[in-house]
């Protein structure tokens, strides 16, 4: 019993960490319909850059954290400016999707040049080493995770549902040419949407780091399933990505406990190529009725 | 000259059989060169998919190692001959790229891509944990070696030969396959599929093919890969693979045969080219996509292509000039020579029921009902118009007619047959064609081959003859482009026929709709406000157009505002309001009616101002 309380927690934290890239990429998404595929490697980027701030600069858990927040700005212009403007000029799928992928590799490569390729430790704030609550082993980095990303998920959705500039980002997505029309600066609200996906990309990276290693590989894989949480929620769906994540941190946790550590990815991304299939605008997504 | 040409094509493509023989370089021929042939034909076949298809795959890896494996199992554990298992290697990875195609009918971007990862990662996950088959993480070594009776053999560098033939004879085959009209029928699903459709592609058939053609060349490329290091791991077959296939596409150019040979040539050679500053590799390889992707679009082959694209092109303005000028090349008034290219339909087979009969016909969009227990009727050889204001429902039946939208309720019956739930490409076999409110032509195909488009069903040869380029295969693309030809005529736009369709005017690009339509040899040809935006002139030609396709026995349902074409054309008018109808008669009795008044002009108190005119146009 312990065991399942303690695969739960688990599951939960990895699915909040999956939540939150996944809540990037349908901000992203909604204003500019592009996936960022270098979104992992932010997160890396994110950890790294807390790790060093930590080792080196000596600065508190949360110091790092918000050094990790202000490389997630400056990845967001670099993104935009460099790969989304651009591709999207161009008008294929194939343009934004290599344009990301090379902004990925690039960040990777320069990562390994400056950290090195070996797998660190990351201190987190209340050490390593798990509490007992009513028999459960817990780590309560663990905690912090699924605490931190909830209040920085609600405060978003706040903030795109009440603030001027969230509906400013709801309008853009809805209609780009109506938006302008309106007087909405419909490149600026694209570049806030790309800094704020890539802010929260560099803030998981801090919280989910104490919990794995840090290494320059270490986001791919989670970027990747993250865009499977997003397109399982819904892209245009901020609780389906909380929703979708969860089912595939916990759909991992338990496949690996009970299956096999090598198929731990596999039900999640069946799941995904099955809801698509049965309801390809995702779980909360809304159907658009094409028009002729 | 052209001789001489074609000629030196022959010998520039078994110019590289010589390498092996020159050079004795293990590394040179079997891990770069053999390497490059092998990603070629993966590349060749990714571009079915993207170029050709605009979707795009993330999951090729998947079934590169589909092949691999297929061929390395049956091999070392059944202990087949290489000849056998090669075949099945492509049979079987054919088959799984159904797995990718049938997601394709129903995504698009990133929710297909995110779709074809899945697919990729899981079949890598699924070899890796299948140790009883796959030997997993191991890999499968030992795989036997290439001999052929005569003590011959395709081991070290003799394996050049096999792959190469393999690359120039699976680069030919799609070559003659997007030239045909199963290409034509890739890009317009590309360029607008619900226009494709309309026009007799269909979109099931078409969608699947391209996934499943494109998944044969990975699997024989995957088969062909096995040899290298008569070895393969799982380890191979990973995400990154599959986006350096695509990486591959890109730098090469899509669309292009030669931009496919030097794409994968380049992802081969590019890293041993930089080994002297291997930690920086991929920082230069990424540099160097961006580059591409912003610098030069169009791939490398492009840069190729420029200099004989600027040519074409002051060709193509010299005539687009000449175009442009009234009625001196480009006469818009239809050629009365070309009646000849509207197909009669057969006559009535027996009774005298009304060509198309609609009964009860309904939709409602959530709580909004478009078009509500409408019972319209067309006759054989008639032209019958279909007004009402604005938000009336007629562009909805149009739809409704056509098989773009299923109705919710009620009946559409044609020549005899129930069209309730047909596609919108079995409505046009059953001989319904249509146009467009907002012109939807294929904009990066010229105008010939948007009328191609609309005469597919023409078109029988099966893939093989394609292949082979098969002498049934010329006649009926013979046939067909005469037949275009010809249809170009008469809407006035031959001057025009191999312009790009999205560079022509909008009353152009009007006409070429209907020559589209008539090329599907319809019985019933709907018209979806065909005058819309065009001059006084210009809706003469047409009128004069319209009579020519009834006057050949094709019936006519015109959708239209301007009050008076229709009234002038029209043998019967049908009236709806609110997804109504609420009159219907001669266009003399319309005019009279009260209800229409009303309908258009708000009150019945202002009847002196009595003809509908086009007060409620957008």
């Amino acid at each position: 019993m312990s065991d399942f309380a303690q695969l739960l927690l688990s599951g939960i934290a990895l699915g909040m960490v999956y939540a939150l890239l996944a809540f990037g990429y349908s901000v992203t998404f909604s204003t500019s319909r592009t996936i960022n595929f270098a979104q992992g490697e932010f997160l890396m980027v994110g950890a790294l850059v807390g790790l060093a701030m930590q080792t080196r600069l000596h600065l508190p858990y949360l110091g790092a954290t918000v050094g990790a927040a202000l490389a997630g700005v400056a990845l967001g212009l670099l993104l935009e400016y460099a790969a989304i403007r651009r591709a999207l000029r161009t008008g294929s799928t194939a343009t934004w999707i290599l344009a990301t992928v090379a902004l990925g590799i690039i960040l990777r490569n320069a990562a390994e040049r400056i950290w090195g390729t070996d797998d660190l430790p990351y201190p987190g704030p209340f050490g390593s080493d798990p509490i007992i609550v009513a028999g459960v082993r817990v780590l309560p980095q663990e905690i912090l995770v699924i605490v931190v990303a909830s209040l920085i998920m609600v405060a978003l959705e706040l903030f795109r549902r009440r603030s001027a500039y969230g509906k400013a980002i709801t309008a853009v997505a809805a209609d780009k040419d109506a938006a302008a029309l309106m007087g909405i600066n419909v490149g600026r609200v694209m570049t806030f949407s790309f800094i704020v996906s890539s802010v929260l990309a560099t803030v998981a990276g801090v919280l989910v780091a104490p919990l794995t290693l840090v290494s320059p590989t270490m986001g791919t894989l989670l970027g990747t399933k993250a865009y499977a949480v997003a397109i399982i929620g819904g892209l245009q769906s901020g609780l389906g990505g909380v929703v979708g994540g969860l089912l595939l941190g916990l759909s991992e946790q338990f496949t690996a406990r009970y299956i096999s550590t090598g198929f731990k990815d596999t039900p999640g991304f069946l799941l995904l190529i099955l809801i698509l299939l049965v309801k390809p605008s995702g779980l909360f997504g809304k159907r658009t009725v094409r028009k002729v | 000259m052209m001789l001489l040409l074609r000629r030196a094509r022959w010998v520039l493509l078994l110019l590289p059989l010589l390498v092996p023989l020159v050079t004795s370089n293990e590394y040179l021929v079997h891990s770069v060169l053999v390497k490059a042939c092998i990603y070629a034909i993966v590349v060749a076949g990714l571009d079915l998919v993207v170029g050709y298809n605009g979707d795009v795959s993330v999951g090729h890896a998947g079934l590169f190692a589909i092949g691999a494996y297929t061929a390395a199992i049956l091999m070392t554990k059944l202990g087949l001959s290489y000849w056998i298992a090669l075949p099945i290697a492509v049979a079987l990875t054919a088959v799984a790229g159904t797995g990718l195609g049938i997601p394709a009918l129903r995504l698009q971007g990133p929710y297909l891509a995110v779709t074809t990862i899945a697919f990729g990662i899981i079949l890598q996950t699924f070899v890796n944990e299948s140790v009883w088959l796959t030997e997993g993480s191991q890999g499968i070594q030992n795989i036997p070696a290439l001999r052929l009776p005569g003590g011959l053999d395709f081991e070290g560098n003799h394996l050049f030969y096999l792959v190469y033939g393999a690359m120039v004879l699976s680069l030919a085959a799609s070559r003659n396959v997007v030239r045909s009209y199963w290409g034509r029928a890739f890009l317009a699903l590309k360029g607008n599929a619900i226009a494709a459709e309309c026009s007799g592609v269909s979109r099931y058939r078409y969608k699947v093919s391209a996934f499943v053609l494109s998944a044969a060349y990975a699997g024989l490329a995957g088969a062909l890969f096995v040899h290298i290091d008569k070895y393969i791991g799982p380890s191979t077959f990973s995400l990154q693979l599959s986006i350096l296939f695509l990486i591959a596409l890109i730098f090469g150019g899509l669309r292009s045969i030669a931009g496919n040979v030097i794409g994968a040539v380049l992802v081969v050679v590019l890293p041993d080219v930089f080994n002297r500053f291997a930690d920086y590799q991929l920082l230069v390889f990424g540099l160097l996509l961006l580059a591409t992707l912003y610098l030069l679009p169009g791939g490398i082959a492009s840069l190729g292509r420029l200099g004989t694209a600027a040519f074409a092109r002051r060709r193509a303005a010299v005539r687009a000039d000449a175009a442009t000028m009234p009625a001196v090349d480009v006469p818009s008034a239809p050629v009365a020579g070309g009646v000849s290219a509207i197909a009669t339909p057969p006559p009535a087979a027996a009774g005298n029921e009304p060509l198309l009969v609609t009964d009860a016909l309904t939709i409602a969009f959530g709580g909004l009902i478009a078009v509500n227990g409408l019972q319209l009727q067309v006759k054989r050889g008639e032209v019958r118009a279909l007004i009402g204001p604005n938000g009336s429902g007629k562009s909805t039946t149009v739809n409704l007619l056509s098989g773009v939208y299923r109705p919710t309720s009620g009946h559409v019956r044609f020549a005899g047959r129930v069209l309730d739930r047909a596609k919108p490409n079995d409505v046009s076999a059953a001989g319904v064609a249509r146009t467009f409110q907002n012109p939807a032509l294929f904009g990066e195909m010229s105008l010939l081959e948007n009328v191609l488009v609309g005469l597919h069903h023409t078109f029988h040869v099966g893939l093989l003859g394609i292949v082979f380029h098969s002498p049934g295969a010329r006649r009926e693309e013979t046939a067909a482009i005469a037949r275009a030809r010809a249809l170009l005529a008469l809407v006035g736009l031959s001057a025009l026929a191999d312009a790009r369709a999205d560079s022509i005017a909008y009353g152009q690009q009007r006409r070429l709709e209907i020559a589209r339509a008539l090329a599907q040899d319809p019985r019933l040809i709907l018209l979806d406000e065909p005058a819309a935006g065009l001059t006084s002139g210009e809706i003469d030609d047409l009128q004069r157009l319209v009579e020519l396709i009834r006057d050949a026995g094709v019936a006519v349902l015109l959708i239209e505002h301007h009050m008076d074409f229709v009234m002038s054309v029209s043998d019967r008018v049908t009236v709806l309001d609110f997804g109504q109808q609420i009159a219907e008669g001669t266009p003399a009795e319309v005019q009279r009616d009260e209800r229409v008044i009303r309908a258009y002009l708000g009150s019945a108190d202002e009847s002196d101002a009595a003809t509908p005119v086009e007060t409620r146009d957008a």
